[in-house]
């Protein structure tokens, strides 16, 4: 192995750029993170950046497994067609270069190995063992160059981290830099710039031909867990992301540079891999499971573009208004997992795990890609598509339909996406419209049903106050259960609620709440939903059932632990009857066999609400045995 | 003094109630709510209708009924049940009206075991009253006092309780399936053939015997098909049972007989063995000596 002059390096760095960090390296006590923060170091350092040119090409590397053992394929996109397929078991993700791919065997640890290859064959150029003490934190390429991240444990004490560069077509070593601490993530490379963060909070840049540091990057209120390199520029960041630049050198959320999306509570905020992470080099569920991101530039300030932030979660996308969190379309792979995906800037792509390929249009969902692998299993993928988007397809295809969308997300039976799931519940309960309200009322009425999901499905439909469905909720509750024709009750009490909602609008309903009160499938918690909503709905032609229900049921044991329907049952009476009511009410407060709980609160409200003048006696002692 | 406090408080509900079947309810003598028969005017009513049965002494009655009110459960159940065995058509009243004032699951359920006694004794009568309260107590919660509403309902003979028989065919509780059937089929209500078969083809075991009982020929295919998909005891049951209609042609016994021979199990056999014995021993028809074969032919294979 090759190593730089390290009196050298300290030499021209503090000369040239005024960096400490080879001071470090060369034994001076003093922090190797004196720059850290410091503007004109890295705006100087992102100056040097070059945009890297459009390539010409649109492939994606596929990790194939199954019959035809472990392999990794170059498909290309515009051609719909394999161009190679070689055997190799891949772990680590396929990092593309200008004609060389490479990436990672058998782990990050000891044992693993770097390869490079060949992009237009897929042939092995070289090969890099990882030694014994070596662990593996990610590679990029770059041009010509591959730059590597290796921790080392070789030295007593603390392991320490290295930035190794490559000659990408023959893996010979052209430099490599001793990095100030041990704790270290992988790199990203943007058109002769190299970015590293280490110790959580700092990024630093070099130069990809010296080897040079160039600058530091602090940041101070969220980690630098990653760096990644797009055409608009460099970015590092966790929970959000921040443009490399003049006004991210010291990175703050305030920071003209900072941008995050406002997305729902069941996204994970990955906004790119943790690179200080080795297992997430690998293809793993990672890959699945993240938002997909792209900006425009203005000055210093990054901005989504068009104003939407992508979620890839397992099988399903999602495209949210960036700045209010809105949801914009949805999507859902029909079969498996999308093992991998990317956004090219003018489209969103995606590899499933049984082999489709697929692209949507990242303003409407539109699907405008769509390949298949038959027979094929795909463990991981990577794209090299930048600006890929197959033409005229968007205008030919039509966007998914969301309540379709959401619908589909709702029913799948993949038990996986508890949360995702409320949050399409809740998502389908804000869409307008009469269908909505049908679609939610199915959903309650579904088998195997989450309790959360019912609870947010029920909270959604009462929320509506939807006036215009009376007929369906009518009819909803009319489906009483029936063990011969295998049907379940009907969601009573959410029914019950979502009337209750309505106030006078859901008087129509008051036969068919009462005629509910009269079934025994109706639960105690319903009855006394069904009560407080007749009371709501100002149903005073159910007062026949409110007593029928009282007189069954007052001296039920059942009812002496929670006593809740039936006292639910008397306020109706109460508020809802007249005087011949409050007689029956008198009567069960007094009453020796009415149940506990409804005696004494019969007897609190009858008082509370006695014509003036007019007290009730508290319970005998009699009555009380 | 407890109870006949109890007994003026709850003469002052029917009076005051105006609704539900609570107001319908008969009252005691004299304190019939408004709109409903007085129990004078029923008694009359009852008199035309029915032939005169026994009496009891009105203090006799009343002591029952303060009984049945009262704070003691087993006094309760045990009023209720004198009252059930009574032979009086004047038992029904307090009957009546403890259960639309409320009791315990227990009370309730001997009450309406004593409805049943009184309806088998054809002194339950058809008012409407009656079958509004039993048909509140047949959406009880409880299963238990379901099933004896349904089986008091199906004892009345009158159209008025099929619509809750046929709807408590579809109750989540085999027991007051079981009891609505048999209810339906003691009426040979055809209509009800449908659901029941339904059921059948769930394995629902209490509709077996009463589906056989209203069973059309054309339905007889279809429950031997179910062999295989159910357990076979069912099917034998039920083709067992139509095989003893008497209004049903011998030829066809024979080949419902054959059905049941070939299907395994004790249930299959019992079938055979019952239908020989449901045959008189002086007659000699074709379908009894083929069970007969059959019966000799299963004890052969064993």
């Amino acid at each position: 192995m090759r190593t730089l002059d390290l009196s050298l390096v300290a030499l021209v760095a503090v000369g040239a750029v005024g960096a400490i960090g080879a001071i470090g390296l060369s034994g001076c006590a003093t922090s190797p993170f004196q720059r850290a923060g410091n503007a004109d170091d890295v705006a100087a350092a992102v100056a040097r950046s070059r945009p890297p040119a459009a390539p010409a090409r649109s492939l994606v590397f596929l990790v194939l497994s199954g019959t035809g053992g472990p392999r990794l394929a170059a498909y290309d996109l515009a051609a719909s067609k394999i161009l190679w397929t070689q055997p190799t078991d891949v772990t680590t993700r396929v990092e593309a270069g200008n004609n060389v791919i490479v990436h990672g065997i058998k782990g990050t640890g000891p044992g693993g190995t770097v390869i490079g290859r060949d992009l237009e064959t897929g042939n092995v150029l070289w090969q890099r063992p990882l030694q014994s003490k070596e662990r593996l934190f990610g590679y990029v390429v770059d041009g010509d160059a591959a730059f590597l991240v290796v921790q080392s444990s070789a030295a007593p004490g603390r392991p320490t981290g290295a930035l190794f560069s490559l000659d990408a077509r023959t893996g010979v070593e052209r430099w490599h830099h001793e990095l100030p601490s041990g704790r270290v993530a992988g790199p990203a490379a943007r058109g002769g710039v190299v970015a590293v963060p280490l110790d959580s909070q700092y990024v630093l840049l070099f130069d990809g031909q010296s080897g040079l540091e160039l600058g530091q990057v602090l940041s101070t209120e969220e980690a630098a867990n990653f760096v990644r390199a797009l055409p608009e520029g460099l970015f590092y960041g966790s929970r959000g992301l921040f443009l490399l630049g003049r006004s991210t050198a010291h990175g703050t959320r305030r920071s003209p540079g900072y941008l995050s999306a406002r997305l729902p509570d069941f996204v994970r905020p990955v906004y790119w891999y943790d690179l200080y992470r080795p297992e997430q080099a690998e293809y793993s569920a990672i890959d699945r499971n993240r938002i997909l991101w792209r900006v425009t530039v203005d000055g210093d300030r990054p901005q989504f573009r068009d104003g939407l932030a992508f979620v890839h979660d397992y099988r399903f996308f999602f495209a949210f208004d960036a700045g209010s969190g809105a949801l914009r379309w949805a999507y859902g792979a029909p079969n498996s997992d999308a093992v991998a995906s990317a956004d090219t800037g003018h489209a969103i792509l995606f590899v499933t795990a049984d082999g489709e390929i697929g692209g949507l249009d990242p303003i409407t969902g539109a699907r405008i890609y769509e390949a298949h692998l038959p027979g094929e299993i795909v463990r991981g993928a990577s794209f090299d598509a930048e600006g890929f988007a197959p033409a005229g397809a968007a205008a030919a295809s039509k966007p998914p339909d969301v309540l379709t969308a959401l619908t589909a997300i709702i029913a799948d039976p993949d038990q996986r996406f508890p949360v995702l799931k409320l949050f399409a519940i809740e998502e389908l309960g804000r869409q307008p419209g009469r269908e909505v309200t049908a679609k939610l009322i199915d959903i309650l009425q579904k088998e195997g049903l989450a309790p959360l999901a019912y609870q947010k499905a029920g909270e959604m439909l009462v929320a509506r106050r939807d006036a215009g469905s009376l007929d369906l909720i009518t009819a909803a509750l009319r489906a009483h259960a029936d063990y011969a024709e295998k049907r379940a009750a009907p969601p009573v009490e959410i029914l019950a609620r979502a009337v209750g909602a309505l106030g006078p609008l859901g008087r129509a309903l008051a036969p068919d709440l009462a005629a509910e009160l009269r079934l025994p499938e109706t639960s105690p918690a319903a009855a006394a939903e069904i009560a407080r909503a007749l009371v709501a709905i100002g149903a005073q032609e159910s007062l026949p059932a409110l007593r029928d229900f009282l007189s069954l049921y007052r001296a039920d044991s059942s009812y002496e632990r929670d006593p809740t329907a039936l006292v639910a049952a008397a306020e109706a009476l109460l508020k809802l009857g007249g005087p011949t009511d409050r007689a029956l009410l008198l009567y069960l407060a007094e009453e020796p066999h009415t149940a506990t709980g409804l005696r004494t609160h019969l007897t609190r409200a009858l008082g509370e609400t006695a014509p003036r003048g007019v007290a009730p006696a508290p319970p005998t002692a009699a009555a009380k045995n | 003094m407890k109870r006949r406090r109890l007994c003026v408080l709850w003469i002052a509900l029917v009076l005051t109630s105006s609704g539900g079947v609570l107001r319908a309810a008969v009252a005691p003598s004299g304190s019939a709510p408004e709109g409903a028969p007085t129990t004078k005017s029923k008694a009359k009513a009852k008199a035309k209708a029915t032939p005169p049965t026994a009496t009891m002494p009105a203090a006799r009655l009343e002591s029952l009924r303060l009984a049945l009110a009262g704070a003691d459960d087993g006094a309760a159940i045990d009023a209720a049940a004198t009252l059930g065995a009574s032979g009086v058509a004047g038992a029904r009243d307090p009957l009546i009206e403890i259960l639309a004032a409320g009791a315990t699951s227990a009370r309730a359920q001997a009450a309406l075991d004593a409805l049943g006694q009184l309806s088998e004794a054809h002194l339950l009568g058809k008012e409407q009253t009656t079958f509004d309260l039993l048909d509140l107590y047949a959406g009880h919660r409880a299963p238990e006092v379901r099933r004896r509403a349904i089986k008091v309902l199906g004892s009345i003979a009158d159209a008025r309780a099929v619509p809750t028989l046929m709807e408590r065919l579809g109750d989540a509780a085999p027991d007051v399936r079981a009891a609505a059937a048999e209810a339906l089929a003691a009426r040979r209500d055809t209509k009800a053939a449908k659901r029941m078969f339904a059921l059948l083809k769930v394995g629902d075991a209490g509709v077996a015997g009463p589906l056989a009982t209203i069973a059309t020929p054309d339905l007889v295919p279809q429950i031997a098909e179910l062999a295989g998909t159910i357990d076979d005891g069912i099917v034998a049951t039920a083709l067992g049972e139509y095989a003893k209609r008497t209004d049903v042609p011998d030829r066809l016994r024979v080949d419902v007989l054959r059905t049941i021979g070939r299907l395994s199990g004790a249930a299959a056999t019992t079938a055979l063995v019952e239908y020989v014995a449901s045959v008189p021993a002086k007659d000699d028809r074709p379908s009894k000596r083929e069970a007969q074969k059959l019966l000799d032919q299963r004890g052969t294979d064993q």
